[in-house]
């Protein structure tokens, strides 16, 4: 028989979901309010954005449809831009899943002293902020050329971020890939499989689910990167889109908000496209039914 | 189809650095080093050693012990997957201490199945295939034959999370036999599947070693399955060969007391006797009987000279009988009925005799409705087996005593 104590609870429960719910409303829609207002007032004319009015729908007088979109894309190289920033991040993304995948089956493979000497490194460099090294690192890329093989230029900074990537990628890779079993690594060797083709064959594919949510993380960070580009490339020559985004203040101070606007809805576009398509490729589970019942 | 010969066979785990300190700290705690009793030398961890062993053309050689006895290191250095501290294996009279899993010709299988979660059941079993680059024509035939020989055909096209554990068992085996290996090495092959299907492919795994003609190595803890399966049994306990024999062999001519105890459910009952000299005749003293031992026990016993010697007596459940005997080769006790379980055709007591437990097998057809009316609980009874049914054991040694 349910006593009231045995209710109690129950509803108890049920207030404070309904008060997680506002909660979260609340935050969410604190995110989402400068994404809305950027995109609200790339659809506006100039002055509409510079005066009170920027908090406003758009009225038939202050839209502009498109303009700022045209704007954004014809003026300062933005298709140049996008080129460079789409190679950067899809480079690096490429490097960052390949070697850190690569790297971390083969330290959580070989146990030892260098292995967990090497873990131990890659979980401290995510500790480690950005703004520490930059200095020492802008330098090091300035000077650093190794047969030839400069890293100050669009083509190799990849390398850099390979480096700062690695740590996050091989923390998660190496945390999924304690989780299979060796069995079955095994049996690919005695399949016939050499250790190439037991990770290319056997865990690379399994690991394809941790492969998304590390490529969507990296993806993320290098596409959005501002200040390893800016202390690295060089400026006049190449401008990943952050970058080119503050070109938009013209030099007397002087900002042009709506193509500004406009740009960083088309640069955050294919990050959450990205996202979106990523996310329903994240499966869980492909691993259960591998081993027993 | 292969010889395997393993020779002087030792495996040592050298120490971890981590676990060392783990044993420093616990012998300050004094705490009990290890709970097996491997023998642990300065190098490591001994798992396995001296290790001999010629395995026969076509022949299914069951491994058999208690968890920790080295039997699935064995197996795992026949596969290459662990280093081979000391000794030589030799497949085919070759050597092949330092040769790759993929080049030694075999397959396993592995008590998680170990199936290849991304690819069907299909590309599971062509797996070793393909590695080989064999002809697309030729995998499919060979892959069909196999799912037919394990009747998996309808499930090809599926993924190993949608199958059942039976099912990826068969899927499991298939992917070994279809590169038709020199030796098909199975690590508890059944421990994951539920009582009835385990009888089931125990079935299955004889008529496959019938089927293809492979060298068969098999592990388990079941003793069970090691009767049943093997044409030779290989008993381990920690890390030592105990036995190598048939099944008859083990069963009926236990090397020592750990064989007599590990073979055969329930288990064999022992009991503590002497062995006294009088007048050039042998004597068994039991609970005190006096009973002449026969000419062969005789014979060898004279030879070692001994006068008296502490004994252990095994006696299998199913040879003790209920009540008394005049014969005078049969040794009497009495004992307290604490459990009594009847299965059907035959009933299952555990009785205590000077405060030991024992048990007793009794086939219901066998005794008279009046005698099935006593076995009941808290019951005293008298029971008695037949001295040609027992196994004589040195005490101190463990060793068998009899031929």
């Amino acid at each position: 028989m349910k006593t009231d104590k045995d209710k109690k609870p129950l509803q108890t429960k049920k207030i404070l979901g309904r008060i997680g719910t506002i909660v979260f409303a609340i935050i969410c829609a604190l995110y989402m309010y400068p994404v809305v207002m950027v995109i609200l007032n790339s659809l506006k004319v100039e002055s509409a954005i510079q005066t009170s009015r920027a908090f406003e729908f758009p009225t038939a007088e202050s839209f502009s449809g498109l303009e700022n979109y045209g704007k954004a894309i014809n003026s300062q190289g933005f298709l140049k831009s996008f080129g460079y920033s789409l190679f950067i991040t899809a480079s690096s993304v490429f490097l960052i899943l390949l070697c850190c995948s690569m790297f971390a089956w083969y330290i959580t493979r070989r146990k030892g002293i260098f292995s967990k000497i090497m873990y131990l490194l890659c979980a401290f460099s995510m500790v480690v902020p950005f703004q520490m090294v930059m200095f020492t690192l802008s330098q090091t890329a300035d000077r650093l050329n190794i047969f030839g093989l400069r890293f100050n230029t669009p083509w190799t900074i990849c390398f850099i971020y390979l480096g700062f990537g690695a740590g996050l990628a091989v923390f998660l890779f190496s945390g999924f890939i304690r989780s299979i079993p060796i069995e079955i690594e095994e049996a690919a060797l005695i399949d016939g499989c050499n250790p190439l083709q037991v990770f290319f064959k056997v865990v690379f594919p399994i690991l394809r689910p941790t492969m998304i949510s590390v490529g969507i993380l990296e993806t993320m960070w290098v596409w959005n990167d501002y200040l390893l580009p800016t202390l690295v490339l060089d400026i006049k020559k190449y401008r990943t889109i952050p970058m080119l985004i503050q070109y938009f203040r013209g030099s007397y101070g002087k900002v042009e908000m709506g193509p500004m606007m406009a740009s960083i809805v088309l640069t955050i576009l294919p990050v959450i496209l990205i996202y979106l398509l990523g996310q329903k490729h994240i499966i869980k589970g492909v691993m259960s039914g591998s081993v027993k019942g | 189809m292969a010889k395997v010969i393993l020779k002087d066979i030792k495996k040592i785990y050298p120490h971890s650095g981590s676990s060392r300190k783990r044993s420093l700290f616990k012998r300050k705690k004094n705490e009990p080093e290890k709970k097996s009793n491997l023998q642990i030398t300065d190098q490591g961890v001994v798992a396995v050693q001296s290790f001999n062993l010629a395995i026969e053309d076509n022949e299914f050689i069951v491994l058999v012990g208690p968890s920790g006895c080295g039997k699935s290191t064995t197996l795992r250095m026949i596969a290459g997957l662990e280093e081979i501290t000391e000794g030589e294996l030799y497949i085919d009279g070759e050597l092949m201490n330092k040769v790759e899993p993929k080049d030694r010709d075999i397959a396993m299988v592995f008590q998680s199945y170990a199936l290849y979660p991304h690819l069907t059941i299909r590309q599971n079993i062509a797996f070793p295939l393909t590695i080989e680059k064999v002809p697309k024509d030729e995998i499919n035939q060979r892959v069909e034959q196999a799912a037919e020989i394990l009747g998996i055909t309808d499930l090809l096209e599926r993924r190993p999370k949608a199958l059942s554990g039976g099912q990826r068992q068969r899927v499991a085996i298939g992917r070994a036999i279809v590169r038709e290996p020199k030796i098909l090495l199975m690590d508890e092959p059944l421990s994951n599947l539920d009582a009835k299907l385990r009888t089931q492919m125990r079935a299955e795994i004889i008529k496959l070693h019938r089927r293809i003609d492979t060298t068969f190595v098999y592990v388990t803890h079941d003793q069970v399955e090691a009767m049943t399966l093997g044409d030779r049994i290989v008993i381990m306990k920690d890390g030592f060969v105990q036995q190598v024999g048939t099944p008859q062999e083990v069963f009926n001519r236990p090397r020592n007391i750990f064989v007599a105890g590990f073979i055969g459910t329930p288990q064999m009952n022992f009991f503590d006797a002497k062995i006294i000299l009088e007048h050039k005749q042998y004597y068994l003293e039991f609970n005190k009987q006096k009973i002449a031992l026969t000419d062969e026990l005789n014979e060898k016993l004279a030879k070692t000279s001994v006068d008296t010697m502490d004994i252990i007596l095994g006696i299998r459940p199913n040879h003790i009988q209920i009540g008394a005997s005049d014969d005078d080769q049969v040794v009497e006790f009495e004992g307290k009925i604490e459990v009594a379980e009847m299965m059907g055709t035959e009933m299952h007591l555990h009785i205590l005799v000077e405060d030991e437990e024992k048990t007793v097998v009794v086939q219901i057809a066998d005794i008279s409705e009046e005698q099935l009316a006593q076995l009941k609980e808290d019951n005293i009874l008298k029971f008695g087996f037949d001295l040609s049914h027992s196994h004589f054991f040195d005490a101190e040694t463990e060793l068998r005593i009899q031929k």
